[in-house]
């Protein structure tokens, strides 16, 4: 579904992508972690070309993003984007937010994307938040809708950008319940998390970045419990700790 | 020195003050909707992709902004001549106020559409939706709200810049006080007069910016 072969990013001077090769399967939940500024949103950004980047190879549901003739609009469209400040439209009330691209991109009737649209919202547990506009909603019900609202595409694959870090740590559990949910679906999901529990729920894979580099792929207990090099180990003391 | 004042005066030439006013009126309104589309042009031209509009843009806003409108309206008075070009004073008038206007509305439409987080942008773009589709759903009616309202002071700066072309004997407000002090030297009267209507028109003009901000600013806070 997701194959990134030697990929390389530089940010002028940084190389903030150093050699990427990766491969997420159809169905698999990929957990993405390492300390801050290793790199970890630049690389799931490339996955949806929020992010271009300069060197290797990178497929996407068999769409090559190294290649430039690609149909950006259908690639975006089939990917939902969850971004760690929510980023709702808040001018728009909760159902409106979740509509706009059903019926802009894939140009759905406005009915059917209201059912479609109420339906996502009753999955995040919000149905009855849908005339609500974003300031009236809290940071862990913000998060839901912006979930709801990429599920309203129908993606085939969903990227998380630290959806908990924002939040206050109450409202942490109803956001991960909705996305332990949709890994049960099957849903092909990649999430920069540092939550511990989800990522041994849930996660078929963990992944360790330091410095632009991939370090380190296992299955989550192995890895938390067993880190092979010294720099995870070092990382899961320090978020054991907090 | 109320008791010196001439009111016969001023009624006399209440029928020449009013078609100043109206004037006035005209001129603004035509100079604003045309000062408009020229400053949502130049600002479009301003955030451009493409590098010469975004020069054109820039030279335009700089050098409007940064000399005097009376010289700028001089320019366009004896300048438009030398070119060949003989427009009518009041159409002169109306071209140096919209170009004026036009640079500073510029700016502001560029204000309000900068202001949207990039973050928005994003989530548009994730969303699949296009470059026109994130201005139209999510940029401008998060710029609107806070372009409205500076929108409008500049509405009521052009009212005021309009009293200029009095200098190139365009028959407006402004005029009809120099009429009066120069047929019968009253410029008490003449200018008291003059004062008084343009406060009319920036009572019209006001409760307009109370209604639209309440209408139009969208809080994040309710
Ligand atoms: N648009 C950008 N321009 C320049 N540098 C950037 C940009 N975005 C991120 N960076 C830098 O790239 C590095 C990796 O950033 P990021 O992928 O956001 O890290 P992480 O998500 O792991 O914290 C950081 O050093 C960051 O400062
Ligand atoms: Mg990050």
């Amino acid at each position: 579904m997701i194959v990134f072969k030697n990929v390389h990013k530089w940010f002028g001077k940084l190389h903030v992508l150093n050699d990427i090769n990766l491969h997420v399967r159809s169905g698999e939940v990929v957990v993405i972690c390492g300390p801050s500024g290793s790199g970890k949103s630049t690389l799931i950004r490339c996955i949806n070309r929020l992010e271009k980047f300069q060197q290797g190879e990178l497929y996407v549901d068999g769409q090559a993003l190294h290649d430039h003739s690609i149909n950006l609009t259908k690639l975006r469209a089939d990917i939902g984007f969850v971004f760690q400040q929510f980023h709702l439209y808040p001018h728009m009330t909760a159902l409106q937010n979740v509509t706009l691209a059903p019926v802009n991109v894939r140009k759905i009737d406005k009915k059917e994307a209201v059912a479609l649209g109420r339906e996502k919202l009753a999955r995040v547990g919000l149905a009855d938040k849908a005339e609500a506009y974003p300031a009236q909603l809290s940071g862990g019900q913000q998060q839901r809708v912006a979930i709801a609202r990429g599920l309203a595409m129908n993606p085939k694959i969903m990227l998380f950008d630290e959806p908990t870090s924002a939040l206050d740590p109450e409202m942490i559990g109803e956001v991960l319940d909705v996305m332990v949910q949709l890994a049960g679906e099957g849903m092909t999901m990649c999430v920069v998390t540092h939550e511990m529990g989800f990522a041994r729920q849930v996660a078929h894979r963990v992944i360790f970045m330091d410095a632009g580099q991939l370090v380190e792929k296992g299955a989550p207990d192995e890895f938390f419990d067993h880190p092979k090099t010294d720099r995870a180990a070092q990382f899961i003391s320090k978020i054991l700790t907090h | 020195m109320l008791i010196n004042f001439n009111f016969r005066v001023i009624w006399e030439y209440m029928p020449l003050f009013l078609e100043g006013l109206r004037n006035t009126f005209l001129i603004s309104i035509v100079s604003l909707i045309l000062a408009l589309m020229v400053g949502i042009l130049a600002c479009a031209a301003r955030l451009s992709r493409w590098k010469l509009l975004r020069a054109v843009s820039i030279v335009y806003i700089e050098s409007i902004r940064s000399t005097p409108l009376l010289v700028q309206i001089y320019f366009f008075y004896f300048g438009l001549p030398t070119l060949g070009l003989r427009v009518p004073e009041l159409e002169t008038g109306i071209i140096a106020l919209m170009l004026n206007s036009g640079a500073y509305i510029a700016e502001i439409v560029r204000a309000g559409i900068t202001s949207v987080p990039n973050g928005q942008i994003e989530a548009g773009i994730s969303s699949g939706l296009s470059y026109t589709q994130r201005m139209r759903f999510i940029v401008l009616p998060q710029a609107l709200g806070v372009t409205v309202p500076p929108l409008l002071g500049q509405a009521i700066v052009l009212v005021k810049d309009s009293a200029l072309l009095s200098l190139i004997s365009v028959l407006e407000l402004t005029r009809c006080g120099q009429e009066l002090t120069s047929e019968r030297f009253m410029p008490a009267e003449g200018f008291l007069t003059v004062a008084v209507l343009y406060l009319c028109i920036y009572y019209c003009l006001k409760p307009l910016a109370g209604w639209s901000q309440k209408k139009l600013i969208f809080r994040e806070e309710y």
